[in-house]
């Protein structure tokens, strides 16, 4: 059995049969939210963000 | 987040983890994946039951195993895991109800100084705009990265 360890020692079994969910968009309306908040927002502006606090 | 956690399988890329939630409700599937947007290096996390029999989905369904505080750690875990594969990405989370997305808040609150230490974390205020995210205030959606990334802390 293959595995990963993170550097927080958090172990994951690594199992391959779950490629079969990648590219799938399963949460269709929670990924259509959240391109719409990046159309509007983008990413924070780590800068402007800095200066305001 | 120190609670304990599921142990997760995951594809060799992790974009997508599986775990098991133990409890009054027998063992139930779930499933964190990790889905590119429309702007490079931003993911949304996704997460719900998986239903093996049906093959589907479901970010609304409410599982009372009495198991929150250990699903969400491990949902957690997962950003570790996923991030230090991609150390570059940045993540957007929110609940797929506004309850949930308080009770996202919550998580977030309870752990803050812990995630503090690796991540810069914000919120999507009211008014249509980042910041970086305060105790006690409402989100719409969460954005996490590592502190690397964040040159200006």
């Amino acid at each position: 059995m293959k595995t990963h360890t993170t550097s927080k020692g958090v172990t994951v079994i690594i199992d391959n049969s779950l490629k079969k969910f990648k590219g799938r968009n399963l949460f269709p309306e929670k990924l259509k939210r959240a391109n719409e908040i990046l159309a509007h927002a983008g990413v924070p502006d780590l800068k402007k963000l800095k200066n305001k606090c | 987040m120190k609670h304990s956690k599921y142990l997760c399988k995951a594809e060799d890329s992790f974009l997508v983890f599986k775990f098991s939630s133990e409890g009054s409700k027998g063992l139930v599937q779930k499933i964190v994946i990790y889905t590119e947007t429309g702007s490079e290096n931003v993911y949304n996390l996704g997460f719900g039951d998986y239903d093996s029999q049906t093959g589907s989905m479901s970010d609304r369904s409410v599982t009372n195993n009495g198991d929150s505080a250990k699903v969400l750690a491990t949902v957690a875990a997962t950003v570790y895991t996923f991030t230090e594969m991609n150390p570059a990405a940045w993540i957007m989370a929110s609940g797929s109800t506004a309850a949930r997305t308080r009770l996202y808040r919550m998580a977030i609150t309870n752990n803050l100084s812990e995630i503090s230490e690796h991540f810069a974390i914000f919120g999507y205020n009211c008014e249509g705009r980042w910041e970086y995210f305060v105790v006690g205030k409402a989100y719409e959606a969460f954005m996490i990265t590592r502190k690397e990334n964040d040159d200006t802390l």
